[in-house]
């Protein structure tokens, strides 16, 4: 039976949908059965980042409502026979989600893949509670940037409060990717680096991923950067979803914490 | 004395201000995920003796000590 990863980061825009493209992506390449699901509701975006805005059928709604089956809305994406894309409904709103029939999605859904990765909405209102509520673990998505990470505690407070394994005297893992890293600002000493997010946070970090503007044009495309060797950011994911299937890949140092003045000397050179 | 060599460094100011606000969110949040159940059982027992319009519980921390402060609203009675 499969794992539920929820991807989760209470602000909106640090990067939840292109991580979630990008992981999801990256663990089907590693010859692992994973599906993306958009919760998303009434603001679907995870198909256009994957590509698959024309293949849109059916929606996840759709599917939990009965009105479909799970094998007609499901999705095989372009790039790996082992990813699968369920769209969020464009149409309802997040009051249309009910804890039994997400229960039943999820079950179904862990039954056919080994990982299923739930996008969640930005924010912490009720769309965010139905996403946590039966995920094993959560993938945390900050910013380097005051904001984000303020925003992503109050999301694991309630994670930690809420979601279903923990009423029932679980812990759901968390780890967490810090996105947008600029190496330059954080020597710098402009942008908190990621042991200051940590010290914050207090949960293990599982990816670094640098500031790439190559993440524009991919999503222009719908080709997430993992498929692309040369994308700085592309190669952190793929480390990301090769830590997920279990593989011991050491973190890479994006950031140099030496701040010495032999940094600054070969930034002159540079 | 190494001033001339020190960039800004408004990420120690960005995790000194972070560390406070994180805090003090955590400390206001619901922390208790039974405080619904809870509220709803005191009303019970207050009910018992007394009408009761509202209930409100909040956590108090003032250094060391932490308590919980009760509020509970009654029925006007005309």
């Amino acid at each position: 039976m499969g794992i539920v990863i929820a991807v989760i980061s209470g602000k909106g825009g640090v990067g939840k949908t292109t991580s979630t493209a990008n992981v999801g992506l990256g663990i089907a390449l590693k010859n692992k059965k994973c599906v993306v699901v958009d919760f998303d509701i009434g603001q679907r975006n995870l198909d256009m980042i994957l590509g698959l805005e024309n293949r849109v059928v059916y929606d996840m709604v759709q599917v939990m409502d009965g009105e479909v089956s799970l094998k007609q809305a499901l999705i095989k994406s372009k790039m790996s026979p082992n990813l699968h894309f369920l769209a969020a409904s464009q149409t309802k709103d997040k009051s249309i989600l009910d804890s039994q029939k997400i229960l039943k999605l999820v079950t179904d859904l862990k039954a056919e893949y080994d990982f299923v990765i739930l996008d969640a909405p930005a924010g912490i209102e009720s769309g965010y509670e139905h996403t946590i509520e039966f995920a094993d673990r959560a993938l945390v998505i900050v910013n380097p940037e005051v904001s984000s990470i303020r925003d992503a505690d109050r999301a694991i407070g309630i994670l930690d409060s809420k979601s279903q394994k923990v009423k029932d005297g679980g812990e759901v893992l968390k780890y967490l990717i810090i996105n947008r890293i600029n190496p330059r600002m954080v020597q710098s000493g402009e942008m908190l680096s990621s042991e200051d997010i940590l010290d914050i946070l207090n949960i293990p970090l599982i990816g670094k991923i640098p500031e790439d503007q190559g993440i524009i044009d991919a999503s222009n495309q719908g080709k997430p950067v993992v498929l692309d060797s040369n994308s700085p950011s592309g190669r952190a994911y793929k480390r990301v979803a090769a830590r997920l299937c279990g593989e011991e890949v050491a973190l890479e140092n994006i950031e140099s914490p030496e701040k010495g003045f032999m940094q600054k000397m070969k930034g002159i050179f540079q | 004395m190494f001033s001339f060599f020190k960039k800004k460094n408004s990420a120690k100011t960005a995790k000194d201000r972070l560390t406070i606000a994180i805090v003090s969110d955590r400390e206001n949040t619901n922390a208790f995920p039974f405080m619904d159940e809870m509220k709803a059982e005191i009303i019970e027992v207050v009910k018992k003796y007394i009408g009761v319009k509202a209930i409100n519980i909040q956590k108090e921390v003032d250094g060391d000590v932490e308590a919980l402060s009760i509020d509970v609203e009654l029925e006007t009675t005309k």
